[in-house]
């Protein structure tokens, strides 16, 4: 009893590799992919961009954390970004945008300052949009703006960007 | 440092740099035969520790543990020491380093270094899509925030704040091509001139992409021994005279403060100097981690080379050339030779070692050199890690 039919494995047709490449990821309230700073993007969802501030030191993070690392302090309370900063450096990204953004670049990349960095402030990153390297100056004021981020899948997300005042 | 014995590396190999039709583990295989080549009175039986050097093997190649796999390819059998390190691009020097540690406090006699990374595949846009992840992927790389954006923002800053002109970032090109056209293992053997950097495809402005190192195929490999073993594989063994890392708790953009200094560098660099009862003046050859030109600029200064904010002036008037104040990457740097991350720290160790040995071509040889440091950085340029290498050792420090 010959068979000359090799055996075949059927491999799905496609393999998602947004695990990878989405990196909005981490907005989940509860479950095993949820964030302890889940108020963080919850503001965001409610258009407002906060952090957190150590009540035992007065530290103010960014990113927001859940244990200070200046004191180990934990009593941390949730503080509004001001809504303007100054522009503190800034480029536009022509070639090797990330595949997800692909589609905007390029784009500006913005460094920003808000309130009295850094003792009393924070210094962030943002995208730029609809606007070009040579539209800016260093010590211009921006603005932070909630934008909200579509797909893959149903769920509604949200995030920020800077404008020009 | 008391106490601690001195260390040798007593044999270099390495891969052809670029965009390699070679599988990772061809790469280890290469970078391995040529290392055992060097040194043909070792017996591979002999090595006792193992330190690979891999930024992002899991991504790029998909493959976890690949320390015990290049053990594997190899043929050792460890019995002190194995580890993987990765601190992104500098993970080279990380596992020289940590070699280093073993063999000088005597956990190890022979310790192998191998330095590999494979970033060119048919996957490229994921490839250069997993650096973001380099910095904080949560908060800076979901804007977009990766290498060339970050280094475009300090040229921007530098210029601002020093007057530093984008003539100056792309001499720093024109010297290392020069170089890197003499160096057969360099991804781009060509020279290039100011005109032809300046007028490349714009990247992130200012830099355009002759401002930029590549994304690279390649692996290096090196074995270290102590002094009493030294003298059995080589003549012109090369003596690792000490090792620094700083980081100011930063990884983020909240933590980097002023973009135009790199605080951790002055510091790192000082505790060298002061550990090894030297300064700036007394080095005649530097491997400094030149990803973009703008980098090296600011290495000039914070490692002393020049004052704060003269390092365009630095490039213009030739000091960092063979027969300058101090001859900066006679090996061509990453923007010849390319950036294969895991690599990079190895192959600055290796360009010290033919150095030392004469074994360049005498356009880029730095003639009666007897210090040398290779300055490696990763991420956003918090971390920063320098080592110094010498003819001589510690203890016969002039």
């Amino acid at each position: 009893m010959t068979s000359h039919t090799r055996r075949k494995l059927r491999l799905p047709d496609q393999i998602p590799l947004n695990p990878l490449l989405d990196l909005w990821d981490q907005q989940e309230p509860e479950g095993p992919d949820a964030t302890r700073i889940y108020e963080f993007y919850r503001s965001l969802a409610d258009g407002k961009l906060v952090t957190t501030k150590c009540m035992t030191c007065g530290r103010v993070h960014f990113p927001p954390l859940i244990v200070c690392p200046n004191c180990n302090g934990e009593d941390l309370e949730w503080v509004e970004i001001p809504e303007e900063g100054e522009l503190y450096a800034f480029t536009e990204l022509k070639l090797g945008a990330p595949i997800i953004v692909e589609d905007y670049a390029p784009f500006v990349i913005a460094v920003a300052r808000f309130g009295d960095y850094p003792e009393n402030g924070v210094q962030i990153s943002g995208m730029m949009f609809d606007i070009g390297y040579e539209d800016l100056e260093i010590g211009e004021r921006v603005r932070w703006e909630i934008m909200e981020i579509e797909g893959p899948g149903d769920k509604k997300r949200y995030w920020y960007c800077f404008t020009k005042v | 440092m008391i106490g601690m014995r001195e260390v040798a590396i007593v044999g270099a190999g390495i891969t052809r740099f670029g965009v390699r039709e070679a599988s990772w583990r061809d790469l280890v295989q290469e970078a391995g035969k040529a290392v055992f080549d060097d040194v043909p009175n070792l017996d591979r039986k002999d090595i006792d520790s193992l330190f690979v050097g891999a930024a992002q093997p899991e991504r790029w190649v998909f493959q976890t543990h690949v320390a015990p796999y290049v053990a594997e390819l190899l043929g050792i059998n460890v019995s002190r020491v194995i580890s993987r390190t990765e601190v992104a691009c500098a993970s080279g020097q990380a596992a020289i380093r940590y070699a280093w540690l073993a063999v000088a406090t005597g956990l190890s006699d022979i310790a192998m270094v191998v330095g590999v990374e494979k970033m060119n595949s048919k996957f490229m846009s994921v490839s250069q899509s997993s650096m973001i992840n380099v910095g904080n992927r949560e908060f800076d790389g979901v804007n977009g925030f990766t290498a060339p954006p970050f280094f475009a923002m300090v040229a921007q800053r530098h210029m601002h704040e020093f007057g530093t002109t984008s003539e100056q970032l792309a001499m720093i090109r024109v010297k290392n091509s020069y170089y890197g056209a003499r160096n057969p293992y360099a991804q781009f053997q060509k020279e290039v001139t100011v005109e032809k950097v300046l007028g490349s495809r714009m990247v992130a402005p200012p830099l355009t992409l002759f401002d930029c190192s590549a994304i690279t195929d390649g692996a290096c490999a090196l074995i270290l021994a102590s002094e009493e073993r030294a003298r059995e594989f080589t003549d012109t063994p090369v003596w690792i005279l000490g090792g620094v890392q700083h980081v100011d708790s930063a990884h983020t953009t909240n933590q980097f403060g002023d973009l135009s200094h790199w605080v951790g560098l002055r510091k790192a660099a000082n505790d060298l100097y002061s550990m090894l009862k030297i300064s700036p003046e007394d080095i005649d050859m530097a491997e400094v981690h030149d990803c973009f030109t703008i980098s090296e600029i600011l290495e000039y200064e914070e490692l002393g080379f020049c004052r704060k904010g003269e390092g365009g002036k630095f490039i213009e008037e030739g000091e960092s050339y063979i027969g300058g104040k101090v001859a900066v990457n006679p090996g061509g740097g990453l923007l010849s030779n390319g950036h294969p991350l895991g690599a990079t720290g190895v192959r600055q160790a290796w360009e010290m070692v033919m150095q030392f040995r004469g074994d360049v071509p005498k356009e880029r040889y730095v003639d009666g050199a007897e210090l040398g440091i290779a300055h490696n950085l990763s991420g956003m340029a918090q971390l920063h890690h320098i080592m110094a290498y010498s003819i001589n050792k510690r203890k016969d420090l002039k």
